[in-house]
């Protein structure tokens, strides 16, 4: 893909304005570097990632970029601007708000949430105590993640997963590989059930969702920074594991949505949720159900027959391609209209 | 009759100049203390609450003497205005605005720059060690002061007068 074309095409799942949460956070030249891009790569860019020492690197819509010291996109690595020493330090400054002691437990995880719900992954050293990771030291690496809320992205999907008859949702695993926008679309179908959806007669559902990375409501200090919906509790941080059964117990949800469950003590939990009654609304990482099944948690539930609705996911035709939509009971495909 | 309302603006004159500086002696005390206190509370809200620095400024500047307050008032707007400054620089910056108006000594002055160097950027427990560090030099620096107000607060004020009295005598 040429630079042209770059500029020109805009994907859908990226909106304006994201960028306005993030620039406050990133040192003053580097700032300015990065405002000085043309709208059109601004506006797609999706990650800002710093490495001390080597080029500063904008990943825009699955490409990437360097910048020169003036602002100017480039693909040579020798004209790009290099992360110095200074600006991770007050990078690092200016992320944790100036208070580096109010993010030593968030560290532990490797990242922090900032307002906007964007995230932001740091490596360093790991600091150990008694073989856990107390927090991190030299920190050298930083990966700013702009969080996108795209509305609308479920909606194509929804009409599959309603069940009408009961006014509730059919139990729903979303499939996809890394970077297919899985979380988005979860995002987007936890605020549409929660707000319900008037043009289908649904009206909304009270929702609990586990969000253990903080990606899909983009807490900050436990407030969701990103539309989940009317009816959604969160539970930010918490372990899946845990934290569904806490919901479960707490705050009587009718939909418990988790993002990533794969461990067996999460498929474990979830079966907890099956059993109560309660739609379980989930993703796991794979490329088809073939590969999903031969994971052994994830096998389980799937020859157990109890999940209704496998969504496959892919980006054969951009990113959060709806690619297949799967009946868990028949296994047989229910034939999308690809979208 | 001119004469003696020269000589009683005289003496009014440095009498009220030896006052001042009687006040200044006696104002240095005073501000360190509530400085001290000032940090104790940042300590606490760091420590316990591990408050982020710009509302933990607020909070010190809502609850500390009025004399410190417009020092953390001021780090915590420069802090929050988002401009890309780091925590030390927007300290530097409220010092600059809050040293003028008061009777700390330039010693004085370079602790609290030290302490500014330090803010916001280590872990709590080395947070706290700073904020010790330099509660303990103000303490110090308080304990000098105040035996240079008891020596000088008097001196001054009586100073101030004589001095305007042994003018008006000469030229009388």
């Amino acid at each position: 893909m040429s630079f042209a074309d770059l500029y020109q095409f805009t994907p859908r799942h990226c909106g304006p304005g994201a960028l306005d949460g993030i620039l406050p956070v990133l040192p003053g030249n580097i700032r300015s570097m990065v405002a000085a891009l043309p709208h059109t790569a601004i506006d797609k860019i999706e990650e800002i990632r710093f490495r001390q020492g080597k080029p500063l690197i904008l990943g825009l819509a699955g490409n990437e970029i360097f910048l020169t010291v003036e602002g100017r996109p480039t693909r040579e690595a020798g004209e790009a601007y290099c992360v110095a020493p200074i600006d991770m330090e007050r990078l690092i400054q200016l992320i944790s708000n100036s208070s580096f002691y109010a993010i030593e437990e968030e560290l532990k995880n490797g990242f922090i949430t900032l307002p906007g719900g964007h995230r932001v992954g740091i490596t360093g050293k790991a600091v150990l105590d008694g073989g856990k990771i107390r927090t991190l030291k030299y920190l050298s690496g930083c990966n700013i993640r702009l969080a996108r809320a795209v509305t609308g992205a479920a909606s194509s999907l929804l009409p599959y997963l309603l069940n009408n008859s009961r006014g509730d949702i059919f139990h729903t695993v979303l499939v996809s590989p890394p970077c297919c926008g899985k979380t988005t679309m979860l995002r987007d179908l936890i605020r549409q059930l929660s707000n319900g959806v008037p043009e289908l007669g649904f009206s909304g559902l009270t929702l609990g969702v586990v969000d253990e990375r903080s990606e899909i409501a983009g807490c900050y200090k436990g407030v969701p920074q990103l539309d989940v919906g009317l009816r959604t509790d969160v539970l930010d941080g918490c372990p899946k594991a845990e934290g569904m059964m806490m919901l479960l117990r707490s705050m009587s949800p009718r939909v418990i949505a988790v993002d990533e469950i794969g461990r067996g003590e999460d498929v474990g939990a979830l079966e907890e949720v099956l059993n109560a009654g309660v739609k379980v609304l989930a993703t796991a990482h794979g490329k088809n159900l073939a590969e999903l099944a031969e994971r052994p948690a994830l096998g389980r539930i799937i020859r157990s027959k109890i999940i209704e609705r496998f969504v496959i996911l892919g980006r054969s035709r951009g990113v959060g391609t709806i690619e297949e939509i799967i009946d868990g009971r028949t296994m047989r495909s229910l034939g999308v209209k690809k979208c | 009759m001119l004469k003696l309302i020269g000589a009683v603006m005289v003496i009014a004159a440095s009498g009220l100049s030896g006052l001042a500086m009687a006040g200044n002696y006696a104002r240095r005390p005073k501000e360190l203390r509530s400085l001290r206190s000032a940090l104790q509370i940042l300590e606490t809200e760091i420590a316990y609450s591990a408050t982020c620095l710009p509302d933990a400024f607020m909070q010190v500047s809502g609850r500390c003497d009025k004399t410190s307050a417009t020092l953390f008032s001021g780090a915590a707007a420069e802090l929050s205005n988002m401009s890309g400054v780091t925590a030390s620089e927007a300290w530097d910056k409220a010092l600059e605005k809050y040293y003028p108006g008061t009777a700390l000594k330039s010693g004085d002055l370079s602790i609290l720059r030290n302490l500014g160097g330090s803010l916001g950027i280590s872990d709590r427990e080395d947070q706290i060690k700073h904020l010790r560090l330099a509660m303990e030099q103000i303490s110090a620096e308080t304990l000098a002061a105040e035996e240079e107000a008891a020596r000088n607060v008097k001196l001054w004020s009586y100073l101030g007068f004589l001095g305007g009295l042994l003018v008006v005598l000469l030229l009388y």
